[in-house]
Protein backbone atom coordinates (compact mmCIF):
# COMPACT_ATOMS: atom_id res chain seq x y z
CA UNK A 1 0.00 0.00 0.00
CA UNK A 2 1.08 3.95 -0.30
CA UNK A 3 0.10 6.76 2.22
CA UNK A 4 -1.68 9.36 0.41
CA UNK A 5 0.10 11.85 -1.50
CA UNK A 6 -2.12 14.28 -1.26
CA UNK A 7 -1.66 14.49 2.92
CA UNK A 8 1.33 17.30 4.29
CA UNK A 9 2.91 16.17 7.04
CA UNK A 10 3.14 19.44 9.07
CA UNK A 11 5.51 20.56 12.18
CA UNK A 12 3.29 23.37 14.04
CA UNK A 13 5.28 23.74 17.53
CA UNK A 14 5.77 20.67 18.92
CA UNK A 15 2.87 18.88 16.81
CA UNK A 16 3.14 16.93 14.37
CA UNK A 17 -0.32 17.22 12.15
CA UNK A 18 -1.89 16.25 9.13
CA UNK A 19 -4.85 18.18 7.85
CA UNK A 20 -7.35 15.82 5.86
CA UNK A 21 -9.99 18.25 4.19
CA UNK A 22 -12.80 16.21 3.80
CA UNK A 23 -14.46 16.04 0.23
CA UNK A 24 -17.80 15.20 0.76
CA UNK A 25 -21.02 18.19 0.69
CA UNK A 26 -20.89 18.60 4.82
CA UNK A 27 -17.56 19.53 6.35
CA UNK A 28 -15.83 16.13 7.91
CA UNK A 29 -12.92 17.79 7.50
CA UNK A 30 -10.26 15.98 10.21
CA UNK A 31 -6.87 16.98 11.88
CA UNK A 32 -4.80 14.31 12.88
CA UNK A 33 -2.01 14.76 15.65
CA UNK A 34 0.72 12.32 14.86
CA UNK A 35 3.63 11.20 17.55
CA UNK A 36 7.44 11.47 17.25
CA UNK A 37 7.57 7.93 16.07
CA UNK A 38 4.46 8.18 13.64
CA UNK A 39 5.75 11.37 12.05
CA UNK A 40 9.13 10.26 11.53
CA UNK A 41 7.85 6.81 9.64
CA UNK A 42 5.50 8.82 7.43
CA UNK A 43 8.14 10.87 6.22
CA UNK A 44 9.84 7.46 5.56
CA UNK A 45 6.93 6.07 4.22
CA UNK A 46 6.19 8.22 1.72
CA UNK A 47 6.51 7.93 -2.31
CA UNK A 48 6.85 4.15 -1.70
CA UNK A 49 5.03 1.09 -1.75
CA UNK A 50 4.82 -0.33 1.59
CA UNK A 51 3.47 -3.14 3.80
CA UNK A 52 3.95 -4.06 7.68
CA UNK A 53 6.92 -5.65 7.26
CA UNK A 54 8.65 -2.10 6.36
CA UNK A 55 7.41 -0.71 8.60
CA UNK A 56 8.65 -3.16 11.40
CA UNK A 57 12.27 -3.21 9.76
CA UNK A 58 12.06 0.46 9.55
CA UNK A 59 11.31 0.13 13.76
CA UNK A 60 14.26 -2.34 14.32
CA UNK A 61 16.98 0.23 12.36
CA UNK A 62 15.75 2.94 14.41
CA UNK A 63 14.85 1.73 18.17
CA UNK A 64 16.12 -0.45 20.15
CA UNK A 65 13.24 -2.89 20.14
CA UNK A 66 13.21 -6.53 20.45
CA UNK A 67 11.85 -8.49 17.47
CA UNK A 68 8.33 -9.10 18.76
CA UNK A 69 7.82 -5.45 19.99
CA UNK A 70 8.84 -4.24 16.89
CA UNK A 71 6.34 -6.10 15.16
CA UNK A 72 3.48 -4.90 17.94
CA UNK A 73 4.24 -1.71 17.23
CA UNK A 74 4.19 -2.26 13.23
CA UNK A 75 1.16 -3.85 13.32
CA UNK A 76 -0.35 -1.05 15.66
CA UNK A 77 1.20 1.58 13.50
CA UNK A 78 -0.26 0.05 10.37
CA UNK A 79 -4.11 -0.24 11.20
CA UNK A 80 -3.50 3.39 12.54
CA UNK A 81 -3.03 4.90 9.31
CA UNK A 82 -5.76 2.37 7.64
CA UNK A 83 -8.40 3.33 10.00
CA UNK A 84 -7.69 7.19 10.15
CA UNK A 85 -7.73 6.56 5.72
CA UNK A 86 -4.28 7.99 5.55
CA UNK A 87 -3.54 5.41 2.96
CA UNK A 88 -4.60 4.45 -0.83
CA UNK B 1 -16.74 44.96 -36.19
CA UNK B 2 -14.13 42.32 -34.39
CA UNK B 3 -15.60 41.09 -30.94
CA UNK B 4 -13.04 42.55 -29.02
CA UNK B 5 -13.04 45.91 -30.08
CA UNK B 6 -17.03 45.50 -30.16
CA UNK B 7 -16.77 44.26 -26.09
CA UNK B 8 -14.20 47.24 -25.56
CA UNK B 9 -16.78 50.25 -26.51
CA UNK B 10 -19.31 48.34 -24.66
CA UNK B 11 -17.91 47.57 -21.38
CA UNK B 12 -16.20 49.47 -18.60
CA UNK B 13 -13.14 48.10 -16.23
CA UNK B 14 -12.61 49.64 -12.61
CA UNK B 15 -10.28 48.17 -10.12
CA UNK B 16 -9.78 47.87 -6.37
CA UNK B 17 -7.22 46.98 -3.99
CA UNK B 18 -7.89 44.64 -1.46
CA UNK B 19 -5.15 43.87 0.90
CA UNK B 20 -2.91 45.12 -1.44
CA UNK B 21 -4.15 43.03 -3.91
CA UNK B 22 -5.44 44.03 -7.24
CA UNK B 23 -9.16 42.91 -8.15
CA UNK B 24 -10.00 43.97 -11.97
CA UNK B 25 -14.00 44.31 -12.62
CA UNK B 26 -14.82 44.43 -15.69
CA UNK B 27 -18.89 45.30 -17.36
CA UNK B 28 -21.46 46.27 -19.22
CA UNK B 29 -20.94 50.00 -19.50
CA UNK B 30 -24.81 51.53 -18.83
CA UNK B 31 -24.23 49.14 -15.58
CA UNK B 32 -23.93 51.58 -12.40
CA UNK B 33 -21.30 49.78 -10.35
CA UNK B 34 -20.93 52.16 -7.38
CA UNK B 35 -24.33 52.08 -6.65
CA UNK B 36 -24.29 48.12 -7.07
CA UNK B 37 -20.91 47.92 -5.25
CA UNK B 38 -20.70 50.83 -2.66
CA UNK B 39 -18.82 48.75 0.14
CA UNK B 40 -15.89 48.86 -2.60
CA UNK B 41 -16.27 52.36 -3.08
CA UNK B 42 -12.63 52.93 -0.12
CA UNK B 43 -11.21 50.14 -1.99
CA UNK B 44 -11.44 51.81 -5.63
CA UNK B 45 -7.62 52.59 -7.04
CA UNK B 46 -6.46 53.57 -10.52
CA UNK B 47 -4.26 51.10 -10.38
CA UNK B 48 -1.64 53.25 -11.52
CA UNK B 49 1.30 51.52 -10.67
CA UNK B 50 0.24 48.82 -13.43
CA UNK B 51 0.02 46.08 -10.57
CA UNK B 52 -0.74 42.84 -11.82
CA UNK B 53 -3.92 41.58 -11.48
CA UNK B 54 -4.77 39.10 -8.71
CA UNK B 55 -8.60 38.32 -9.52
CA UNK B 56 -10.41 39.73 -12.45
CA UNK B 57 -14.39 39.72 -12.77
CA UNK B 58 -15.94 40.11 -16.00
CA UNK B 59 -19.72 40.87 -15.58
CA UNK B 60 -22.05 39.88 -18.77
CA UNK B 61 -25.97 40.81 -18.59
CA UNK B 62 -26.83 37.60 -20.74
CA UNK B 63 -26.09 33.84 -20.63
CA UNK B 64 -23.62 32.33 -24.01
CA UNK B 65 -26.61 30.52 -26.87
CA UNK B 66 -24.43 27.16 -25.72
CA UNK B 67 -25.48 25.96 -22.21
CA UNK B 68 -22.36 24.78 -20.15
CA UNK B 69 -21.89 21.77 -18.67
CA UNK B 70 -22.26 21.94 -14.93
CA UNK B 71 -20.51 19.35 -13.81
CA UNK B 72 -20.65 17.40 -10.35
CA UNK B 73 -22.19 19.47 -7.61
CA UNK B 74 -19.68 19.40 -4.53
CA UNK B 75 -22.36 21.34 -2.81
CA UNK B 76 -25.49 22.64 -1.69
CA UNK B 77 -25.12 24.65 1.63
CA UNK B 78 -24.30 27.60 2.57
CA UNK B 79 -24.82 29.88 5.37
CA UNK B 80 -25.78 32.67 4.23
CA UNK B 81 -27.77 31.59 1.12
CA UNK B 82 -29.07 28.51 1.84
CA UNK B 83 -31.10 26.33 -0.33
CA UNK B 84 -30.32 29.13 -2.95
CA UNK B 85 -26.88 27.92 -3.18
CA UNK B 86 -25.12 25.32 -5.85
CA UNK B 87 -21.47 24.83 -5.92
CA UNK B 88 -20.34 22.58 -9.02
CA UNK B 89 -16.90 21.37 -10.39
CA UNK B 90 -16.77 20.48 -14.45
CA UNK B 91 -13.06 19.75 -16.04
CA UNK B 92 -11.81 23.76 -16.47
CA UNK B 93 -14.13 25.78 -14.08
CA UNK B 94 -16.07 25.50 -10.88
CA UNK B 95 -19.30 27.01 -10.95
CA UNK B 96 -21.63 28.56 -8.43
CA UNK B 97 -24.74 29.69 -8.65
CA UNK B 98 -27.84 31.49 -6.64
CA UNK B 99 -30.80 30.76 -7.43
CA UNK B 100 -32.85 34.36 -7.71
CA UNK B 101 -35.85 35.19 -6.26
CA UNK B 102 -37.98 34.96 -9.22
CA UNK B 103 -37.43 31.53 -9.82
CA UNK B 104 -36.21 32.77 -13.59
CA UNK B 105 -32.39 32.73 -14.34
CA UNK B 106 -29.71 32.25 -11.42
CA UNK B 107 -26.83 34.13 -10.54
CA UNK B 108 -24.03 32.21 -11.86
CA UNK B 109 -20.31 32.68 -11.32
CA UNK B 110 -17.93 30.59 -13.98
CA UNK B 111 -13.92 30.45 -12.31
CA UNK B 112 -11.04 28.92 -13.49
CA UNK B 113 -10.00 26.45 -11.20
CA UNK B 114 -7.41 28.87 -9.43
CA UNK B 115 -10.21 31.65 -9.55
CA UNK B 116 -7.72 34.18 -10.67
CA UNK B 117 -10.40 34.49 -13.56
CA UNK B 118 -14.36 34.42 -13.44
CA UNK B 119 -17.35 35.30 -15.35
CA UNK B 120 -20.25 36.29 -13.54
CA UNK B 121 -23.70 36.07 -15.31
CA UNK B 122 -26.27 38.65 -13.71
CA UNK B 123 -29.66 38.54 -12.74
CA UNK B 124 -30.21 42.17 -14.04
CA UNK B 125 -33.64 42.06 -12.26
CA UNK B 126 -31.96 42.02 -8.83
CA UNK B 127 -28.64 43.56 -9.49
CA UNK B 128 -29.89 46.75 -7.80
CA UNK B 129 -31.64 45.33 -5.20
CA UNK B 130 -29.63 42.16 -3.92
CA UNK B 131 -25.77 41.54 -3.12
CA UNK B 132 -25.43 38.31 -4.48
CA UNK B 133 -22.56 40.33 -6.85
CA UNK B 134 -20.67 41.39 -3.41
CA UNK B 135 -20.89 38.04 -2.36
CA UNK B 136 -19.73 36.29 -5.67
CA UNK B 137 -16.78 38.81 -5.78
CA UNK B 138 -15.78 37.67 -2.18
CA UNK B 139 -16.06 33.85 -3.07
CA UNK B 140 -13.75 34.60 -5.65
CA UNK B 141 -10.92 36.62 -3.92
CA UNK B 142 -11.41 34.82 -0.76
CA UNK B 143 -10.10 31.67 -3.24
CA UNK B 144 -7.41 33.28 -5.25
CA UNK B 145 -5.73 35.45 -2.79
CA UNK B 146 -5.04 31.85 -0.50
CA UNK B 147 -2.38 31.89 -3.66
CA UNK B 148 -0.82 34.93 -2.14
CA UNK B 149 -0.76 34.38 1.20
CA UNK B 150 -3.92 35.94 2.71
CA UNK B 151 -6.34 34.74 4.11
CA UNK B 152 -10.16 36.36 4.32
CA UNK B 153 -11.05 35.36 7.76
CA UNK B 154 -14.39 35.27 9.67
CA UNK B 155 -13.41 37.35 12.42
CA UNK B 156 -14.49 40.53 14.29
CA UNK B 157 -11.54 43.28 13.91
CA UNK B 158 -10.90 46.12 16.29
CA UNK B 159 -7.40 48.43 15.14
CA UNK B 160 -5.92 50.00 18.45
CA UNK B 161 -2.32 51.55 18.88
CA UNK B 162 -1.65 51.12 15.21
CA UNK B 163 -1.96 47.56 16.04
CA UNK B 164 -4.98 44.75 14.52
CA UNK B 165 -6.77 42.16 17.32
CA UNK B 166 -8.89 39.35 15.47
CA UNK B 167 -11.64 37.85 17.60
CA UNK B 168 -12.69 34.50 16.19
CA UNK B 169 -15.65 32.15 17.09
CA UNK B 170 -18.68 30.70 15.95
CA UNK B 171 -21.67 32.35 14.39
CA UNK B 172 -23.64 33.98 17.46
CA UNK B 173 -20.61 33.62 19.73
CA UNK B 174 -20.31 37.53 20.31
CA UNK B 175 -17.58 38.20 17.90
CA UNK B 176 -18.92 41.74 17.51
CA UNK B 177 -20.27 42.33 20.72
CA UNK B 178 -16.65 41.60 22.36
CA UNK B 179 -15.05 44.27 19.47
CA UNK B 180 -18.14 46.84 20.57
CA UNK B 181 -16.87 46.05 24.40
CA UNK B 182 -12.96 47.34 23.31
CA UNK B 183 -14.59 50.44 21.72
CA UNK B 184 -15.68 51.26 24.68
CA UNK B 185 -13.50 50.49 27.01
CA UNK B 186 -10.11 51.56 25.17
CA UNK B 187 -10.04 55.10 23.99
CA UNK B 188 -8.81 55.35 20.35
CA UNK B 189 -9.71 51.98 19.89
CA UNK B 190 -11.88 51.28 16.21
CA UNK B 191 -13.50 48.73 14.31
CA UNK B 192 -11.60 47.87 11.45
CA UNK B 193 -14.24 45.26 10.20
CA UNK B 194 -16.98 43.05 11.74
CA UNK B 195 -17.20 39.63 9.81
CA UNK B 196 -14.02 38.92 6.70
CA UNK B 197 -10.91 40.88 6.84
CA UNK B 198 -8.45 39.46 5.51
CA UNK B 199 -4.82 38.36 7.22
CA UNK B 200 -1.48 38.80 4.89
CA UNK B 201 2.14 37.07 5.68
CA UNK B 202 4.09 39.56 3.30
CA UNK B 203 7.26 38.81 1.64
CA UNK B 204 9.43 40.29 4.77
CA UNK B 205 7.24 38.26 7.24
CA UNK B 206 5.17 40.50 8.85
CA UNK B 207 1.31 39.87 9.25
CA UNK B 208 -1.11 42.14 8.81
CA UNK B 209 -5.05 42.85 8.94
CA UNK B 210 -6.46 44.85 6.09
CA UNK B 211 -10.33 45.45 5.76
CA UNK B 212 -12.42 44.24 2.92
CA UNK B 213 -15.34 45.18 1.68
CA UNK B 214 -17.31 42.31 3.28
CA UNK B 215 -18.07 43.14 6.93
CA UNK B 216 -21.01 40.82 7.92
CA UNK B 217 -24.14 43.32 8.92
CA UNK B 218 -22.13 46.34 10.01
CA UNK B 219 -21.48 48.65 7.29
CA UNK B 220 -17.79 49.28 7.99
CA UNK B 221 -15.89 49.18 5.00
CA UNK B 222 -12.06 50.81 5.63
CA UNK B 223 -9.61 50.39 3.14
CA UNK B 224 -6.42 50.01 5.84
CA UNK B 225 -3.84 47.24 6.80
CA UNK B 226 -2.40 47.22 10.34
CA UNK B 227 0.40 44.82 11.85
CA UNK B 228 -1.90 41.84 13.53
CA UNK B 229 -0.93 41.63 17.31
CA UNK B 230 -2.87 38.62 17.61
CA UNK B 231 -5.44 36.09 16.99
CA UNK B 232 -8.04 35.56 19.95
CA UNK B 233 -10.95 32.50 19.66
CA UNK B 234 -13.60 33.72 21.72
CA UNK B 235 -16.33 31.06 23.49
CA UNK B 236 -19.31 32.21 25.96
CA UNK B 237 -18.86 30.89 29.59
CA UNK B 238 -19.41 31.46 32.54
CA UNK B 239 -16.80 33.39 33.65
CA UNK B 240 -13.83 35.03 31.87
CA UNK B 241 -10.66 33.18 30.90
CA UNK B 242 -8.06 33.41 28.80
CA UNK B 243 -5.26 30.61 27.82
CA UNK B 244 -2.55 30.37 25.10
CA UNK B 245 -2.92 27.96 22.16
CA UNK B 246 0.11 26.81 20.56
CA UNK B 247 1.16 23.74 18.31
CA UNK B 248 -2.01 21.73 17.16
CA UNK B 249 -4.25 23.72 19.17
CA UNK B 250 -3.05 26.94 17.97
CA UNK B 251 -3.78 25.67 14.41
CA UNK B 252 -7.47 24.43 15.21
CA UNK B 253 -8.33 27.50 16.62
CA UNK B 254 -7.79 29.31 13.18
CA UNK B 255 -8.75 26.71 10.63
CA UNK B 256 -12.71 26.72 10.60
CA UNK B 257 -12.43 30.34 10.53
CA UNK B 258 -10.17 30.58 7.11
CA UNK B 259 -12.03 30.50 3.74
CA UNK B 260 -11.12 28.18 1.95
CA UNK B 261 -13.06 25.63 -0.52
CA UNK B 262 -12.07 22.03 0.78
CA UNK B 263 -12.27 20.74 -2.87
CA UNK B 264 -8.78 21.84 -4.26
CA UNK B 265 -5.49 20.42 -2.91
CA UNK B 266 -3.62 23.67 -3.95
CA UNK B 267 -5.76 25.99 -2.41
CA UNK B 268 -6.22 23.69 0.59
CA UNK B 269 -2.74 23.57 1.45
CA UNK B 270 -1.57 27.06 0.26
CA UNK B 271 -4.49 28.38 3.38
CA UNK B 272 -3.01 25.38 5.46
CA UNK B 273 0.69 26.79 4.72
CA UNK B 274 -0.10 29.82 5.51
CA UNK B 275 -1.93 28.94 8.51
CA UNK B 276 0.95 26.84 9.64
CA UNK B 277 3.14 30.37 9.48
CA UNK B 278 0.56 32.17 11.28
CA UNK B 279 0.63 29.35 14.02
CA UNK B 280 4.39 29.63 13.97
CA UNK B 281 4.65 33.28 14.24
CA UNK B 282 1.41 34.91 16.37
CA UNK B 283 0.02 34.87 19.13
CA UNK B 284 -2.71 32.66 19.12
CA UNK B 285 -5.23 33.13 21.57
CA UNK B 286 -8.38 31.34 23.85
CA UNK B 287 -11.24 33.26 25.77
CA UNK B 288 -13.84 31.93 27.32
CA UNK B 289 -15.94 35.08 28.08
CA UNK B 290 -19.12 36.64 29.41
CA UNK B 291 -20.39 39.81 27.33
CA UNK B 292 -18.64 42.30 29.85
CA UNK B 293 -15.93 44.92 29.47
CA UNK B 294 -13.79 42.88 32.29
CA UNK B 295 -13.47 40.48 29.43
CA UNK B 296 -12.13 42.80 26.82
CA UNK B 297 -9.67 44.71 29.74
CA UNK B 298 -8.48 40.83 30.43
CA UNK B 299 -8.04 39.70 26.95
CA UNK B 300 -5.77 43.19 26.06
CA UNK B 301 -3.83 42.75 29.35
CA UNK B 302 -3.08 39.09 28.71
CA UNK B 303 -2.02 39.66 25.00
CA UNK B 304 -0.13 42.77 26.15
CA UNK B 305 1.88 41.12 28.91
CA UNK B 306 2.17 38.27 26.88
CA UNK B 307 6.28 36.90 26.95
Amino acid sequence: MKLRNDLILRHVGDDHIIVDPGQDMVDMSKVFNLNETAAWLWEELSDQEFDQVTIKNLLLERYEVTDSQANKDADYLLQYFVDQGLTE
Amino acid sequence: MPDNIQKLLNTKICYYNIAGLILELEYPKDIKIDTILPNFKDFSTLNVENKKTTCSICLYDKEPATVQDLGKILSNVSIVWGDQFRFYENDLHYITTIDSGDNLIPWKMVSKKDFSESKVYINTKELYTSSVLSWLIMVAFAQTSLLHKTILIHASTVEYNKEGYAFLGKSGTGKSTHSRLWLETFVGSRLLNDDNPAVRIHADNSIYIYGTPWSGKTPCYINRGVPLRALVRLQQAPENKFHWKTGMEAFIQILPSCSSIRWNKKLFNSMSNTTEELVKNLKIGYLQCLPNQDAAILCYNQINNYK
